[in-house]
């Protein structure tokens, strides 16, 4: 990320969004540029790669997969894709297709901007040296020397809970769907067992988090899978 | 086969052989007394034999009976004796009287005989045709109908085998075959006759038997047998094609329902939106100010209100589609109940909501976004009937191994216990209170998903509170749950 402006670019078929975001991100202090085909978003974002795109899954031409793997084949711009919320599958596919993060039509603003500032955090990250110890509220992780304190007092987690936490943690703000956790974690063969992945979650949350029923670290994204966020 | 069909020629040699025995036997004592009996008494003696072995044995055997009587009586009792040579004039007049008589006797009651028979079989043809029509009108189904005609067909043809073939257009095809427990044989049938109305052709009947020709009355039969079932294929499918349109017509008239619900609860929050919006567009009210902050946070609700709605409408299209199939993955009660919770804020503020689940909890398998929409639902028909500041509260227990029963109570008022089951029934509404606002899909819903899920829903009046509770089985059909060791 430059101190200039942001680039953000929006693919969506909908001129009525598109307008909106144009504004509402413009008034943001962003650069905005929009595109309503597939083809022409991935043209612009050759000819002019921008900090982080938006992109609609519903498109006339070419599916925001395929944008989406098309962009993989060249770039780690952040994607963060909209799509309804009837579509779980969508979601996922489109998560493993790389997009970094998902957001459900209709949405509110400030979800979006944050959605935003996550990203880019976290691609101006990727592009340094991996963090080795990551301070997210009372909760402080070293992922070299596995030890995690909360409030300063350490806390005891299995290696297990480690492997899962660690990979969450790097990945920061992004939504894992289950299925990548499963397989990092536990290998590909555990890739259906979901449940293994609700148990340790909440074991970890109820280790790490002040009220395990409203964890403000372990989000769970329903039927889709989990991320980390930092905590204000 | 063979055996059955020699038997009527055995019996008709022996009728034949009787016939020629009688008039032996008659003609010993006949003979013994000729000298004291007058020729005439005679020859109407040997009149009985005849009428005897026409009765008894049809015209062929009373014949027989009358020429053999003739040449005996000839033979035995006519001068010259022992010769068939006959001298006197009166002795001629005599034979031929008999011989007349003998042949109109056996001719007049032969007739009698065979229209005796002709009428018992029509008889037992017509209380078979009665049976007959008496199973169609009874038989309920295609299926049904296919095996009366194919059992009764072979009955009346004595038919080892017959099939029943019937094409619908655009429908499934039937088959039925008697015996049922037996393949069809593999030879081709004998008789195949088509069932064909004036409307249309419905299938067919195939017939296996050893004779290959039909006689005029079996012919007459199996048309019969064949048009009435052919009517009777007609008539369930006519009935059929009725019950489909008039469920059609039924759901259309909900779809209407629905539709005029529907567009009335688009424009309330559209409503609101647009005054809204426009109030703060015309400048008159200050951006910025109170009014406009309490303006845009009703614009945010009733989008959110649209949201749902849509959702609903979506939910409903796919419960009736039969399309609502359920993702099943192990999920926490908790964080389905703090989801639908976190949702509803907005809608339940001013409520004093409570949560109560076993900690022991186990997951359950169900699909997180549907059981969310049950709680959002169950949750603001709640938020509707209850007043403002009264209490909500979600409760679950385990109910015994395979079952999970939760409950979300609120502190409206009761229900008539006849309606308890309604209420979740298509824009069912217990109240038509105005200020109620709602397309009346929102249970119909929660009950579609829950029972997709294999569980039941259920309301109940407790006292002072009102109860929706639904059961979850705890256990995946499909899949067992692996039991997870927690490390230490």
């Amino acid at each position: 990320m430059t101190n200039a402006q942001p680039h953000i670019l929006v693919i969506d078929d909908e001129p009525q969004i598109l307008r909106a975001l144009r504004t509402i991100l413009g008034a943001k202090h962003f650069h905005v540029s929009t595109a309503s085909r597939g083809e022409e978003g991935l043209a612009m974002a050759a000819a002019n790669p921008p900090d982080l795109i938006i992109l609609d899954l519903g498109l006339p031409d070419i599916d925001g997969f395929t944008v989406c793997s098309r962009l993989r084949e060249w770039t780690h711009i952040p994607i963060i894709v909209l799509s309804v919320r009837e579509d779980e599958h969508d979601k996922v596919r489109a998560l493993d297709e790389g997009a970094d993060d998902y957001l459900v039509k209709p949405f509110g603003i400030e979800e979006l901007l944050a959605r935003i500032r996550v990203a880019l955090r976290h691609s101006a990250q990727s592009q340094g040296s991996p963090e080795a110890v990551i301070i997210a509220g009372d909760l402080k992780i070293d992922l070299t020397s596995h030890v995690v304190t909360r409030a300063g007092e350490e806390v005891k987690l299995t290696a297990t809970e480690f492997k899962l936490l660690a990979y969450l943690v790097q990945n920061a703000g992004r939504v894992l769907t289950h299925q990548s956790i499963l397989s990092r974690v536990w290998g590909v063969e555990y890739i259906d067992n979901v449940e293994y992945l609700r148990v340790f979650m909440s074991q970890l949350r109820k280790k790490l988090e002040d009220d395990p029923r409203h964890p403000q670290h372990l989000i769970g994204e329903p039927g889709i899978g989990y991320r980390f966020t930092m905590g204000e | 086969m063979n055996g059955i069909r020699r038997q009527p020629k055995l019996r008709t040699i022996f009728t034949y052989l009787a016939a020629l025995l009688i008039n032996l036997i008659i003609t010993l004592p006949l003979y013994l007394m000729r000298d004291r009996l007058n020729i005439s008494t005679i020859a109407l003696v040997y009149l009985l034999p005849v009428l005897l072995c026409t009765i008894y044995g049809g015209l062929i055997p009373g014949l027989i009976a009358g020429l053999s009587a003739f040449l005996l009586f000839n033979y035995f009792f006519i001068v010259p004796y022992y010769s068939l040579w006959v001298h006197k004039p009166e002795d001629i007049t005599v034979l031929i009287i008999f011989i007349l008589v003998a042949f109109f006797i056996s001719q007049l009651v032969g007739r009698v005989q065979k229209n005796l028979t002709l009428a018992t079989t029509r008889e037992q043809q017509t209380t078979r045709l009665y049976e007959y029509s008496l199973a169609l009108s009874r038989a309920g189904n295609i299926s049904e109908v296919a095996n009366v005609i194919a059992s009764h067909t072979r009955e009346a043809f004595l038919a080892p085998y017959v099939a029943v073939n019937v094409v619908l257009s655009g429908k499934d095809n039937y088959h039925a075959h008697v015996p049922a427990e037996k393949m069809p044989p593999t030879n081709k049938p004998v008789i195949v006759m088509p069932l064909q109305t004036s409307r249309a052709f419905l299938g067919e009947v195939h017939i296996w038997r050893e004779n290959t020709r039909l006689d005029v009355s079996e012919e007459r039969m199996l048309q019969t047998i064949i048009s009435q079932g052919a009517l009777a294929l007609e008539r369930i499918t006519l009935a059929e094609i009725e019950t489909r349109s008039r469920v059609l017509e039924e759901s259309d008239r909900m779809k209407s329902a629905l539709l005029s619900s529907v567009s009335h609860e688009l424009r309330t929050p559209l409503s609101t939106i647009k005054a809204a919006v426009t109030s703060i567009l015309s400048g008159e009210v200050e951006w910025g100010s109170e009014a406009a902050q309490d303006l845009l946070a009703a614009v945010d609700e009733e989008a959110d209100q649209l949201n749902r709605l849509v959702g609903n409408l979506l939910d409903m299209s796919r419960i009736e589609a039969g399309a609502l199939k359920p993702e099943i993955n192990w999920n926490e009660l908790s964080e389905i109940v703090e989801s639908a919770l976190h949702r509803m804020r907005r809608i339940l503020d001013g409520f004093k909501v409570t949560v109560d689940l076993p900690d022991d909890l186990p997951l359950i398998p169900v699909d997180f976004m549907q059981i969310e929409r049950v709680f959002i639902n169950l949750l603001s028909n709640s938020a509707k009937f209850a007043s403002p500041g009264s209490e909500i509260q979600v409760k679950a227990w385990i109910e015994d191994e395979q079952t999970v029963v939760v409950q979300v109570t609120n502190q409206g008022p009761s229900i008539p216990e006849s309606d308890l089951d309604r209420i979740f029934d298509k824009f069912y509404r217990i109240t038509n209170a105005a200020r109620i606002t709602g397309t009346g899909l929102g249970l119909s819903i929660c009950k579609g998903i829950i029972e997709a899920h294999g569980g039941k829903i259920w309301a109940e009046n407790l006292p002072g509170r009102f109860a929706f509770n639904f059961s979850l089985p705890l256990t995946r059909k499909e899949k067992r749950q692996v039991a997870v060791k927690s490390e230490t």
